[in-house]
């Protein structure tokens, strides 16, 4: 396997005014091509600000971030994020559909091509047909749906989430989860998400990348062998569901 | 809003002009006194003049100064209030310049513009729009700096960046602090507008005013006044009208808040 994303004796430093706040200590991962991985730790762990070094939002204080195999510096091409805050990562003046052909623009698709995106992506996600209305038109959970077809429309091949689910009722939550399931396993997306829910992390993911310390580093990383395709049933009945959950739970909490 | 809810919203804001303009009206109605003359008769001198007899001669060209003078405006303090908003550096330099020239009271700045451009309409319509320019200038400023990070972020990890991000995202986002600014915009050209035309003119709303005042021609005059406000109110119901399609988005967003 190819690594998609290597992440290279990566360190972050914030300068405050009461000095330097180290956050993130000499991390290193590499992140599987097709590989769905979750990022988990305590609350102010430094798991989103891990997220914007890969996203090219900021710059590590030193080591590198690699995207197949080039180091990046900027907004990595064929990246798409997801956020957990669809309220404010969605533009409020756009309509759904206008919102997912924003970012198509520097790909100069073409009319065609343009719609073409905007109606499959649409209907991966289960919202065909309600691109005319604003998000604030819609629920929670369509609006992630909606943030979630946006960032299937660039085609994108790596898919960095932030907590993308942290803020829907429960139900909506195992739909959406599915929902990513079912992404991952149609176009195979490199999908790097944080949560902050262990079960979500165990259920989703073929890695999970667990961060602890002050500053932080890679306490574990656990390797989900469970099959797909999972279900919300019975995956989350397994045996082996419950051991890596308990396992995973113990070491976010320092337990272990 | 319901027909009725809307009907109703009008006759509730209705009542106390309705009741000042009845007050007037009979109060006045038995006058003598050739400086308040009966609002009856004030009111038939208007329908002569002003529907629509001297509309060509007076109202077309005050109102075509206003509407060069504030597009110049919208377009200038637009374009200038967004660079300023995004550079930073830019900003520093010219803030200070920018503070200084909108403390200028706008109809100070007329003997000014006098000055350099005679007494014709340029003149006037660089009056209206230098003055007018600083309140949309300073509300696209602020709100191109205003925009939520979070949608900036989203942006420009969707490598929507530089000029696209200000267009696309920056000022998009900034248009309901842009209209507040429009609007003061708009009210200041209004007055800056009639304000020019008190020097020197012999055509406009303000220059009939001003001569019919000096020339003893008290019952031209009120129309006048009446006139002058009866076009800003008209002015400003049209503005609320864009303003309300425009920010639609916004409007409908606060509601379900
Ligand atoms: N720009 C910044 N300047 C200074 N400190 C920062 C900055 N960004 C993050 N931090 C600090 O870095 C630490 C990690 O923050 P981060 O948001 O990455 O945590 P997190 O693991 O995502 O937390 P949560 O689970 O609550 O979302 C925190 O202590 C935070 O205060
Ligand atoms: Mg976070």
């Amino acid at each position: 396997m190819t690594a998609e994303i290597s992440i290279r004796n990566v360190s972050m430093e914030f300068p405050t005014p009461d000095g330097v706040k180290h956050v993130l200590n000499d991390i290193s991962y590499d992140v599987n091509q097709h590989h769905f991985v979750s990022i988990v730790g305590p609350s102010g762990v430094g798991k989103t600000t891990l997220l914007r070094l890969l996203t090219g939002l900021m710059k590590p204080t030193s080591g590198e971030i690699q995207v197949h195999g080039e180091r990046i510096s900027g907004a990595p091409k064929g990246l798409a994020v997801v956020l957990q805050d669809y309220t404010r990562s969605l533009m409020p003046w756009l309509t759904i559909e206008k919102n997912i052909a924003l970012p198509l623009r520097n790909q100069k698709l073409g009319k065609a091509e343009t719609r073409e995106r905007i109606e499959s992506s649409l209907e991966e996600v289960g919202l065909s047909g309600t691109g005319g209305n604003y998000p604030w038109q819609m629920s929670g959970g369509m609006q992630q749906r909606a943030s979630i077809a946006r960032a299937l429309a660039v085609r994108p091949t790596i898919l960095v989430m932030d907590e993308p689910f942290a803020s829907v009722d429960a139900q909506t939550r195992f739909d959406l989860e599915d929902l990513v399931l079912k992404v991952r396993a149609d176009f195979g997306i490199t999908t790097l998400m944080v949560t902050h829910d262990i079960d979500e992390a165990v259920y989703l993911s073929d890695e999970i990348v667990v961060l602890h310390g002050r500053p932080a580093g890679v306490r574990d990383v656990v390797v989900v062998d469970i099959p797909f395709p999972r279900s919300q049933i019975e995956t989350r009945n397994d045996q082996r569901f419950t051991e890596l959950r308990t396992h995973v739970y113990a070491m976010v909490r320092g337990l272990e | 809003m319901t027909v009725s809810r809307r009907l109703l919203a009008v006759l509730i804001g209705a009542w106390l002009p309705v009741l000042l303009v009845y007050l007037w009206w009979t109060a006045s109605a038995e006058s003598t006194n050739p400086y308040f003359p009966p609002l009856s008769v004030i009111w038939t001198r208007f329908l002569e003049l002003w529907v629509f007899d001297q509309v060509p001669v007076h109202v077309v060209p005050s109102l075509q100064n206003l509407a060069v003078g504030y597009a110049i405006a919208v377009v200038a303090g637009v374009g200038v209030g967004a660079v300023l908003g995004v550079s930073r550096r830019t900003a520093r330099y010219v803030e200070p310049v920018v503070d200084f020239l909108r403390s200028i009271p706008a109809v100070a700045t007329v003997p000014v513009f006098i000055v350099i451009f005679g007494l014709d309409a340029s003149m006037r319509i660089a009056a209206i729009s230098v003055a007018a320019t600083w309140p949309i200038l300073i509300a696209t400023m602020q709100g191109v700096r205003a925009t939520d990070p979070t949608l900036l972020d989203t942006a420009a990890v969707f490598r929507i960046t530089g000029a696209q991000q200000l267009w696309r995202v920056r000022l998009p986002a900034a248009q309901p602090i842009i209209f507040s600014g429009l609007q003061l915009g708009l009210q200041i050209a209004f007055v800056v507008t009639i304000a020019s035309e008190y020097l020197g003119a012999g055509f406009g709303i303000g220059a009939f005013t001003l001569i019919a005042t000096d020339s003893f021609l008290i019952l031209d005059a009120w129309t006048g006044v009446i006139l002058m406000g009866l076009l800003g109110y008209a002015i400003n119901i049209v503005f609320d009208i864009v303003e309300r399609i425009a920010l639609r988005w916004y409007i409908g967003q606060k509601k379900l808040a």
